[in-house]
């Protein structure tokens, strides 16, 4: 096999754009008699296909050996070997394909309608066309209870996927990805936190969205039961795409232009100037210290006033800087594909590069993705399936959030509007930088650093190379029964460097950590598995097998501060130089079995077990109590009532079906070492003197286990007048026990956090899909897709027997007034601080010098929207196709640190009240303090983050068959798609409520973040 | 079809007879190779140490935007130096309190369990370390006030998830039993060697720098229990307090680590790593009653202004606006600075010094509680303060002749002892605020005028505490009760002007 593939791929690469032997196919497609307009027919196994025309006519070119796949909404699709016909006449007819098999846990494939639990799959359709820089986003409001959150961290920043609500406290929420069968590693890299930082990326980015076939999601413990401890946050498994069998090799090229442009949400007061006190500074003395507050005097273009450097220049309206400071976001992407086989070797090979420069000035990634996949017909009986992607991504000054310093969206944002952001660039050929070279300082708190400087001569930069392999053999032994065996690798080696330059503000020799980590998953799996129908009646499926995972990750880095000699920004030149080691290494091993009973083809039975061990979990110290395996279960049932019953004629399907489940989510499974104290030794010593001491940050617990989920589901599925209308109806109850909580402990107990199975959660909800197609005639039709998605979700316990807690800290707002717990009774993420003081009739209360006070410590809500409604829809007339996405969230809070600063400062338009007339007993000249003391009172900055975005609008058109047939191409398409197109509605001011900067659990946080863009991008794909 | 299931049953059978061999290797798996399960006392000692010297952290907010400040030592026009104008920075005002409990808290109660329990070290090393958790708390409760003690730390050693906050009282009396107790186990065998950074573990000065201790902790309750401080300072003074030259300190050196610089040096130190905090000028009060007294220390202490030929010092509560209308100066750079040789990374950290405990050995006298020389306590303490300097850089001598000069400039004086006393404490003390911070409001010398900046949160008062951590009340159910017991408030602002248990 190997020889016969490398010639072919020797081939491929050798010519580009090779003679390929086509032949075209052409004909007309009917139903009744009557012709169809805009079937879609595609060669099997490419991306290769066309619509009929008006009259119901196609013509494609197709490879040789080829077959062709009419399909069309509500009527069940054709499959047709094409041989040497040139002509192809198809009548396809009205009903509704029952009998679609979807791709399941393992891998396995299943009759849609025997699956006891949901499996939602998405349609790719789109994902490339109008892209996202980071895939999952695509997700966003397609699939009922599918929880996406992009973050304001930059184009190459992580994204948080949750389906069915928040399992967890401290471990992970995001679920596992599975690509053709092999888990992947999705650890975010670094994440911003109250004193800034910056966001590392996520490990599911890397995948190409050209590359990708189906995405199946397994959103309830049910459908991931066999994915054991990994199973409980679902399961997103995608497929990709693989070669068929046709003569020479297709060629398909794709490029894109992608712009990006930012939403500008910040609507800042424009009346007063910088200053403080109600008038603007004299000296440069003040100007230093005031530059960044608009406590000034009213605007008044015609009188000059002094700034920061000496200056002065007009008091007038400077203009829009965010305008100034973030430029379009640029992106180019670049697509071959290459595919071939025979009848016993097919593969699909393709290479990507794109090239992304961010809104923010610096800033940008490249990535270039190759992808092989290969699948052999080694012998009647074996078969085998090779596949590889390298994806190198380099991503340029990630942009530093949260915190002022190094963050220059914290500087961009929140100047006094007499402040022209350009003034601060200094030295045209190294922008921030003053005279001598260091940062051109502009106020006097050298944490709050030049955005020039911060953009430009910071570095924040992450290379990451990637390998994800995969070798599967199997082996058909005896009539049903077979056995597979597969191997799969994920490793990636990620090189940070972080630089602080010589000549910062805030560091004035600099600061510089070079770093490299690697990680590894191997995953080591064998199946025995039978199929049979035992009679017309009874079919059974069985499979048994066990996996075998192991993890690796070791990090070795030097970093330092202090250069010797001025802006060499190498490590050898760093006065104190350390060199940092992390190493960590686990495994799980796990054994399982699945069995199915079908009935009459109408009932089915199903149930798996899985056992897992974990290395994790067994105490390195003898005699130590605790387990150190688990096991999970499912069981299920679902009855096809239209076929078991007589039903309405307007009914086509109407599916029951109920399961109930255990699963565990990683945690604690995943991190190994902390079952007992330890102790290292710190830095290089003191004056000859080692230095040791206890590592452990939290308090170990060596009787750990992980986290068990129970869930029951029961759902509903049915297709109604030929398919025109489907309702997928899911109920889900979910509770999990024995959350491993770092329970936050006091301080004074000597650690920052306790290790405990101590959580209980709650998670209800119901996810509703309908699909419909409300118009359909000859030239048009128009297909609507609404999903609705509502998680109640309810922490149960936090309960320390000893010590009666009732909430857990998550996380702080810089401004160290905003904080998010977890409290007993409420749902996940609470958005907590203090509340005005107020009296009985709830008018605010004054203190005594006349200013609004900080109240009750209070939970405002939660960060996470319980409720999701999705809106989609597409309309096609001829060849021209359009579809919008419009995508909402509601009962989210969030907390908004930009504008509790923007009200310190002076920004918010609500700042305005009382500068000339004074507020209550405080004199005009003083409402800074009455505003001041507001920014430490978290009420007035919790904002409902409720909000509808119209998500995506795409069109394309496809160049008609008739005009195809005399060019020397077998296809063409043109789109135009746009993401994120706009904010329809939004309750928070300044910001958008999309913004959060981590993806951690503190979610509800905001603090000067990248701002949210939209993007347009242009899309032309040629086949030939 | 039989024969089939019976294969498959066999082979689930099989997979399943193997579970026993599921978890090999699991455990060594789980070792990690990177850390230890014990570690040698002396390097945990030395590590804590370091950790109680501390980092920037603690000693740039607590240690000198505060307290600096507050004690009129230093001044600033700079808003977020909270102290000089008597706001409240929730943040700045907990930091000693947030860090040190898990970086020196957790180690000292960890390696006292250790050497309790005989699994390590000796008697002599646990006698040290008992006397070294005395330094460690009596700063965390001078500054805030009741605070866990008791149970602080033992989050692991005894599952103490939420200490109580143990009342002042008790944890002065506590302390104090602990010096005894701990001075008593120091014999001249075992001990830390050259571990200790104070003393290369020489027990008889560990036992005088005890009873130094015991000295500071007894005399601390002079006003609010005078019979309890007096039967502590009788028993310190007997015990033998520290010789000339012992003066308990820790070297820094420029790195490589932050733990290994001074906390202080790397806020202040403008050559070395710091974040150029050019903020902070000699205050007025210290320049002037340095200037009144014709004291040698100023050419030390300060650096002259930009512009001048002659040592200025700022007015505390001002800022860049009201400097303009200053009759002394009216640009920052018309003041004098902190010397740069004095607060280097690599300058030492002063814990008790020699000065100190003569001074307060006067004062002892002076309350007729010891029967030494006042006067002559008073000249050592002025003498040691001032050759304390001499530790800091090879540049700074201070001649005996210069000190002879400034004792007869200013003689003892029976009639204003207490004055010329807390005085000179408060000049010794330069640059280890807090002991600057607690005798300031034990005696009430120096008398500082307090500022009056718009909207301070004292009502223009001096601070005579720091104010606790916010957070922890929402953490520790503890907490609540000893805001209760020491009648602070739910507004954590007005804690500031709430006097401590000593502070009468």
């Amino acid at each position: 096999m190997s020889k016969k593939l490398l010639t072919t791929l020797c081939f491929a690469m050798l010519l580009a754009f090779p003679l390929v032997a086509q032949q075209t196919v052409t004909g007309t497609v009917t139903s009744d008699g009557e012709s169809l307009i805009g079937v879609n027919i595609i060669e099997k196994g490419t991306s290769n296909g066309v619509l009929t025309d008006l009259d119901g006519n196609y013509s494609i070119k197709v490879g040789e050996d080829a077959t062709l796949v009419f399909s069309y909404t509500g009527y069940e699709t054709q499959e047709v070997a094409v041989g040497s016909q040139t002509k192809i006449d198809v009548q396809l007819s009205a009903g509704v394909n029952l009998d679609e098999v979807v791709v399941t846990a393992l891998g396995i494939q299943k009759e849609k309608k025997a699956l006891t639990y949901s499996v939602s799959e998405v349609d790719p359709a789109g994902f490339a066309e109008a892209r996202e820089m980071n895939v999952v986003n695509s997700l966003s409001g397609k699939v009922a209870g599918v929880n996406v959150s992009t973050t304001a961290t930059g184009a190459a920043g992580s994204s948080r996927v949750v389906i069915r609500g928040n399992n967890s406290l401290s471990g992970t929420n995001q679920p596992l990805y599975v690509v053709d069968g092999i888990p992947i590693d999705n650890t975010n890299l670094g994440s911003a936190g109250m004193w800034g930082g910056s966001d590392g990326g996520d490990g599911i980015s890397s995948i190409n969205p050209e590359d990708i076939e189906s995405i199946s999601v397994l959103k309830g413990a049910s459908a991931a039961a066999l994915y054991g401890y990994r199973s409980a946050n679902g399961v997103v498994l995608i497929n990709t795409k693989s070669g068929s069998k046709r003569k020479g090799i297709g060629v398909e090229f794709n490029t894109s232009v992608r712009t990006e442009s930012l939403i500008n949400t910040y609507d800042f007061q424009r009346e007063y100037g910088h200053g403080r006190n109600g008038t603007a500074p004299t000296t440069v003395d003040q100007a230093l210290e005031e530059q960044l507050y608009a406590w000034g005097e009213p605007l008044d273009g015609n009188r000059n006033v002094m700034q920061f450097d000496g200056v002065e220049r007009p008091y007038g309206d400077a203009g829009d800087n965010i305008g100034r400071f973030y430029e379009t976001g640029l992106t180019f992407i670049n697509t071959l594909t290459l595919t071939g086989g025979s009848d016993k070797v097919n593969f699909r090979f393709s290479a990507s590069n794109l090239d992304n420069s961010d809104i923010m000035p610096n800033s940008g990634l490249t990535r270039r993705n190759f992808s092989l996949r290969t699948n052999a017909q080694l012998s009647d009986r074996l078969s085998a399936t090779v596949s590889a992607m390298y994806v190198s991504e380099l991503a340029d000054n990630r942009p530093r959030l949260s915190d002022s310093p190094g963050n220059a969206n914290y500087t961009a944002w929140s100047l006094p509007a007499t402040i022209n952001v350009e003034t601060l660039e200094g030295d045209p050929d190294k922008l921030g930088a003053g005279a001598d070279g260091t940062e051109l300082q502009f106020n006097d708190n050298v944490f709050v650093t030049n955005p020039y400087w911060a953009a430009h001569q910071f570095d924040n930069d992450s290379k990451k190379d990637r390998l994800m392999g995969k070798v599967q053999l199997r082996y058909d032994i005896v009539g049903g029964l077979y056995a597979r065996g597969r191997m799969g690798l994920d490793r990636f080696t990620n090189r940070t460097r972080n630089l602080t330059p010589y000549g910062t503000a805030y560091s004035p020799r600099g600061q510089l950590s070079e770093g490299q980590r690697e990680v590894q998953e191997l995953n080591t799996e064998l199946l025995l598995g039978y199929d049979q129908d035992l009679t017309d009646n009874i079919t059974l499926s069985l499979f048994a097998g066990g996996n075998q995972q192991r993890n690796f990750s070791e990090s070795i880095g030097g970093s330092g501060n202090n250069f010797n000699i001025p802006f060499l920004h190498a490590i050898g030149n760093l006065q104190n130089q350390s060199v940092n080691y992390g190493f960590s290494e686990w495994q799980v091993n796990s054994l399982f079995g699945s069995a199915e009973v079908g009935l009459m083809r109408a009932i089915y039975l199903n149930g798996t077990y899985r056992n897992d061990w974990f290395s994790t979990l067994t105490s390195p110290v003898e005699g130590a109590e605790g387990d150190n395996n688990q096991g999970y279960y499912s069981a299920g049932v679902s009855a096809v009532l239209s076929d078991l019953l007589v039903m309405p004629r307007t009914i086509d399907f109407l599916k029951l079906r109920a399961s109930y489940a255990t699963g565990s989510g990683p945690g604690v499974a995943a991190s190994p070492y902390q079952l007992n104290l330890t102790y290292g030794i710190f830095g290089q010593g003191h004056l000859g003197q080692a230095l040791g001491g206890i590592t452990n940050g939290s308090i170990p617990n060596s009787n750990l286990i992980p986290l068990l989920t129970k869930e029951i589901e029961f759902g509903l599925d049915m297709r109604m007048f030929t398919g025109r209308l489907g309702i997928d109806l899911t109920y889900y109850d979910r509770t999990t026990e024995n959350d491993i909580i770092s329970a936050a402990v006091s301080s004074t107990s000597g650690f920052g956090s306790k290790i405990v199975n101590l959580g209980e959660m709650s998670n209800k909800g119901i996810e509703l899909l309908v699909t419909g197609t409300p118009i359909k005639t000859q030239d048009f039709s128009w297909d609507i897709n609404l999903n609705y998605a509502y998680n109640d979700n309810q922490v149960i316990s936090l309960l320390d027997p000893e010590n009666d807690e009732e909430s857990i800290r998550g996380g702080e707002s810089r401004t160290r007034s905003a904080y998010i717990e977890h409290v007993e009774g409420l749902p996940y993420s609470q958005v907590a601080g203090f509340a005005y003081v107020r009296d009985e009739a709830g008018e605010i209360v004054l203190d005594d010098n006349g200013l609004p006070q900080q109240g009750e410590f209070t939970h405002f809500g939660t960060g996470v929207a319980p409720t999701m409604v999705g809106f989609g829809s597409t309309f096609r007339y001829k060849n021209f196709s359009l579809n919008f996405l419009i995508d909402s969230r509601w009962g989210g809070k969030i907390y908004s640190a930009t504008n509790a600063f923007a009200y310190l400062r002076g920004l918010h338009k609500e700042t305005l009240e009382g500068r000339e007339t004074g507020i209550g007993s405080i004199p005009a000249e003083e409402v800074e303090d009455y505003y001041g003391r507001i920014y430490s009172i978290t009420e007035q900055f919790v904002y409902d983050a409720d909000y509808i975005k119209l998500r995506q609008i795409q069109f394309t058109y496809n160049l008609p068959s008739s005009v195809i047939a005399n060019l020397p191409i077998s296809g063409l398409n043109i789109g135009i798609g746009a993401r994120n197109v706009g904010i329809l509605y939004s309750a928070a001011d300044n910001i958008d409520p999309e913004s959060t900067y981590n993806v951690g659990n503190a979610q509800g946080l905001e603090m000067f973040g990248v701002p949210a863009t939209r993007s347009v991008q242009f899309n032309l794909g040629v086949r030939f | 079809m039989k024969q089939l299931f019976r294969n498959i049953t066999l082979v689930a059978v099989a997979l399943m007879l193997t579970t026993t061999a599921c978890d090999d290797g699991f455990a060594e798996l789980n070792t990690n190779p990177n850390a230890a399960i014990e570690i040698n006392p002396n390097f945990q000692f030395s590590w804590i140490q370091l950790r109680t010297s501390g980092e920037r952290y603690e000693n740039w907010r607590a240690v000198l935007i505060y307290s600096s400040t507050m004690m009129q030592h230093l001044a600033t026009t700079c808003g977020y130096w909270s102290g000089d104008k008597y706001f409240y920075n929730a943040g700045y005002s907990s930091s000693l309190f947030d860090r040190q409990y898990t970086q020196a808290v957790k180690d000292i109660q960890d390696l006292i369990a250790t050497l309790e329990s005989g699994a390590a070290g000796d008697q002599t090393m646990l006698g040290m370390a008992r006397i070294w958790r005395t330094v460690i708390f009596h700063r965390l409760t001078d500054i805030y006030g009741d605070i866990p003690y008791s149970e602080a730390g033992k989050g692991f050693i005894e599952g103490i998830d939420f200490p109580v906050f143990d009342s002042q009282e008790f944890i002065y009396k506590d302390m104090l039993k602990e010096l005894e107790e701990g001075i008593a186990q120091i014999s001249d065998e075992g001990g830390f060697g050259s571990a200790d950074f104070l003393y290369g573990g020489d027990p008889a000065k560990w036992r005088r720098f005890g009873y130094s201790m015991m000295l500071r902790l007894g005399m601390r309750m002079s006003e609010v229990d005078p019979a309890e401080a007096q039967k502590w300072v009788e028993k310190a003074i007997q015990g033998g307090t520290l010789q000339p030259g012992e003066d308990a300190f820790i070297e820094h050196t420029n790195g490589p680590e932050g733990i290994n610089r001074n906390g202080i040096g790397e806020v202040l130190d403008l050559t070395n790593g710091s974040a150029g905090e050019g903020c902070p000028r000699l205050s007025a009060t210290f320049v002037n009653w340095m200037k009144d007294h014709n004291d040698p220390r100023l050419d030390i202490i300060g650096t002259l202004p930009v512009n001048g030929t002659e040592h200025n010092g700022m007015p505390n509560g001002l800022d860049t606006e009201t400097l303009l209308d200053n009759p002394t100066g009216t640009s920052a750079d018309d003041f004098s600075t902190v010397n740069q040789a004095i607060v280097k990374v690599s300058s030492p950290m002063m814990f008790l010094t020699v000065a100190e405990s003569e001074l307060l050995l006067a004062e002892a006298a002076v309350r007729g509680w010891h029967s030494g020389s006042a006067q002559q306590h008073y000249e050592n303490g002025i003498r040691a303060a001032m050759k304390n300097w001499e530790r800091f850089d090879a540049s700074i001598v201070v001649e005996d002749a210069v000190i002879d000069q400034y004792l007869a400039d200013n003689p003892f004086d029976e009639a204003n002892a207490m004055q010329q006393i807390g005085e000179q404490y408060w000049a010794a003390t330069f640059l280890n605020e807090y002991e600057t911070f607690s005798n300031w409001r034990r005696t009430g010398y120096p008398e500082l005028t307090p500022v009056d900046y718009p909207n301070n949160v004292t009502g223009g008062t001096i601070p005579v505490r720091l104010v606790l951590p916010q957070g922890e009340l929402g953490v520790n159910p503890n907490m609540q009760e000893a805001l209760n017991r020491q009648s602070l408030g739910t507004s954590f602002p007005d804690h500031f002007t709430v006097p401590v248990w000593w502070d009468k």
